[in-house]
């Protein structure tokens, strides 16, 4: 090749190559890596766990060993106990990494977090409703109460976001969401002040955990993240139009308010999702879109792919991790997450690509 | 003195030009009254919340104790057990509100609140640990929290080792930070019996509960230090609305206005949730409500520490009346905070600064 680099940069610019999103070589070879190590992290989670079944036994079941297929213990460890909690870690990574980005780009906020539309304010104030007033106390119950109180919450915040003259717009949406999460949050402290017992179980819901998951409590969540997801991917060209500013969006004929609105209710569906799968984790909805904006650059489309990937991989490990600290106990999963994702976020932050991708408010 | 606009074009809109012989003093006009309507309002609401108990107090007893007219019994409780504590209550409020003023004006972002450099997650994590590591589950001396708090920020620092664009990058690793910190409570937490929890939870909700004299004394000695430092720094951070480029060519030096906002915003923040525990909201809507006070042009940082004063008053009154048992203040400041604030933006329904 002759051509410098600047040249070809400065011909894609006028003549785009291709109609595909991911124009840049940076974020294909990211979604591929991404895609690879979270087939890897899948086999993993397959293989290890904290009973009794070891890797390698659990490995002869994958392959198809018979003496491994006909053992009933290595099957419920694996198929029973492993998968769902495999599938939960992806589901809840890819709602949130998803959620995180659309929510960052509609606000056009980078400091955006999918439980800023009260999601998961709302779900906690279910689940102590429900633990304190409903004797709910299995996971399946709590799973829907945080469900249905997560949404609920959500769409009274995206009624007041869409009322008014200036309905839609990213500051409202940004403040209705922080004063009724922060009065669903108050309404959570008053009743737990009154009882101790809802205290406890309160404590190690909102500590997150995939432990217990079953799959019949994940297959009637699917069709709502597919809605989500759909909405995102609908989004993603209108959400670029709205990174220029309203303005401009709307001579290229999109509607901001409506959009952003529509957004809000897909980040509403996946968070809300994840919040009844996981426990209110909010801090992966803002971790993983600000590594695809260091990745993807200002792409839209390639930020959603990678967001979702990277909030999957990291969901992922950090529930394998919670597994093997401190056999044979679990640790809450939001801890660990704590611990890969901090330090993540840091290690992100510090490297000079954000500097720009940050500084949007 | 006369009140003389000889050059309307360039006199803000909101302001007076004073002058007297040579001198000239530029009077803001809107700040001025908002101030003036602030101070009795907060006033009024220190009387309201030494007069709110379970055990009653009517207003003239209240107002003869406070003036120390009235007979000794009353005088003490007024002075020496309920005055304290609605003091220490508004300085905290003050502080929380000028700490959020400073954070969210240096990032231009409304979301940008002090909890986010990590003062509540540190704070908490002290008191989780003194809880942890005494034999009764008690939490320790009042220190511990913002010890906790400036440690925490302290970090944060020196890991983001330097604010970045718009103090972006502090903030971004201040959540990286002070969500490992909070994963670190957690986990001393779980291992924690339930005594220990529910200490630490009446803590971690934000509570005014036995702040008193104790605290008081060293609380006004950092704010009396800190508010005018703030007070400049607003000043300067006036300049920071327009963008980097234009406070550069105004003489700004953006990196130290930076800087010292940011190591203000933190020992204010951290002062304050040491104290009274992470109360949520105050840091966030106060700014907003002063900013919707005093207009578009200005960086409330005086508006900011009223409003949240008046906010926590509020609170602080309103949760010892409202319910049989006293309420928390940060209970009330969420719960009622919220709509409240909700009430004041979509009532004129205008926006002011970005989101």
């Amino acid at each position: 090749m002759s051509i410098t680099k600047g040249d070809r940069l400065e011909a894609e610019r006028v003549r785009p190559r291709s109609r595909s999103p991911f124009r840049s070589r940076t974020a294909v070879w990211a979604a591929a890596g991404l895609v690879a190590v979270l087939l890897g992290f899948v086999l993993l989670s397959l293989l290890i766990g904290t009973g009794s079944s070891s890797a390698a036994r659990a490995w002869d079941y994958l392959r198809g060993d018979p003496s491994a297929r006909a053992d009933a213990q290595l099957r419920l460890a694996v198929l029973e106990v492993r998968l769902p909690r495999t599938l939960a870690a992806v589901l809840v990574g890819v709602c949130l990494g998803t959620a995180g980005c659309l929510l960052q780009a509609a606000t056009r906020n980078p400091l955006a977090e999918t439980g800023l539309l009260g999601v998961n304010s709302g779900a906690a104030f279910a689940v102590v409703l429900g633990l304190t007033f409903f004797g709910a106390t299995s996971s399946s119950a709590l799973l829907l109460w945080a469900l249905v109180g997560g949404m609920a919450a959500s769409a009274v915040v995206l009624l007041f976001a869409a009322s008014g003259r200036t309905a839609g717009s990213p500051l409202r949406l940004v403040l209705a969401g922080s004063a009724l999460g922060a009065t669903f949050h108050g309404m959570t402290s008053y009743v737990l002040l009154g009882t101790q017992s809802t205290y406890d179980t309160y404590r190690y819901w909102t500590i997150g955990s995939l432990a217990g998951v079953e799959t019949s409590d994940l297959l009637p969540l699917l069709p709502v993240v597919a809605v989500g997801l759909l909405i995102a991917l609908g989004c993603a060209r209108p959400l670029s139009a709205l990174g220029l500013g309203d303005d401009s969006a709307r001579s290229l004929g999109h509607r901001p308010g409506r959009v952003r609105l529509l957004v809000a209710a897909a980040v509403s569906l996946l968070a809300g999702c994840a919040v009844a799968v996981a426990g209110p984790i909010a801090f992966l909805g803002l971790l993983a879109p600000y590594a695809a904006r260091a990745l993807a650059g200002a792409r839209m489309a390639a930020q959603l792919v990678l967001s979702a990937l990277i909030a999957a991989d990291v969901m992922i490990l950090a529930d394998i991790l919670a597994r093997i600290v401190i056999r044979p106990w679990e640790t809450p999963v939001s801890v660990l997450l704590a611990f890969v994702g901090g330090p993540l976020l840091v290690w992100i932050a510090r490297s000079s690509r954000l500097s720009t991708a940050g500084a949007a408010a | 003195m006369t009140a003389s606009g000889t050059h309307p074009a360039l006199t803000p809109p909101d302001s007076t030009v004073l002058r007297a012989g040579t001198l000239s003093w530029l009077f803001p006009r809107r700040s001025a009254l908002v101030a003036a309507f602030l101070v009795p309002l907060i006033l009024l609401l220190i009387t309201l919340a030494i007069m709110a108990s379970s055990t009653g107090m009517p207003l003239s007893q209240t107002l003869s104790g406070l003036l120390g007219t009235g007979d000794p019994g009353t005088v003490m409780i007024v002075r020496e057990f309920r005055l304290p504590r609605v003091g220490v209550g508004i300085m905290v409020g003050a502080a929380l509100g000028i700490a959020g003023c400073l954070t969210q004006t240096l990032a231009g972002n409304r979301l940008a609140t002090p909890d986010l450099i990590g003062v509540n997650e540190g704070a908490t994590a002290a008191v989780v640990a003194s809880a942890a590591g005494s034999a009764t589950g008690m939490v320790g001396g009042w220190w511990l929290g913002p010890l906790g708090a400036v440690a925490a920020a302290v970090l944060v620092v020196l890991c983001a080792g330097g604010a970045g664009s718009r103090g972006y990058r502090l903030l971004v690793v201040g959540i990286g930070v002070s969500t490992f910190i909070g994963a670190v409570s957690d986990l001393i937490m779980s291992r924690e019996n339930d005594n220990t929890a529910g200490g630490v939870f009446l803590w971690a909700v934000g509570s005014l509960n036995g702040r008193d004299g104790s605290v008081g004394t060293p609380l006004l000695t950092a704010l009396l230090f800190l508010v005018p430092l703030a007070l400049m720094a607003g000043q300067r951070l006036q300049l920071l609305r327009f963008d980097d480029d234009m406070a550069a060519c105004l003489g700004v030096d953006l990196r130290r206005v930076r800087a010292v906002a940011l190591a203000l915003a933190v020992a204010l923040a951290g002062i304050a949730v040491g104290v009274g525990g992470p109360i949520a909201f105050v840091a966030l809507a106060a700014p907003i409500l002063a900013q919707r006070l005093s207009g578009p042009t200005r960086v409330p940082v005086l508006g900011s520490a009223l409003t949240g004063a008046a906010l926590i008053a509020a609170a602080d009154a309103l949760g010892r009346v409202a319910a049989p048992v006293e309420l928390p203040v940060g209970v009330v400041t969420s719960v009622l905070g919220g709509p409240f604030l909700l009430w004041v933006l979509l009532r004129s329904d205008r926006t002011t600064g970005k989101a």
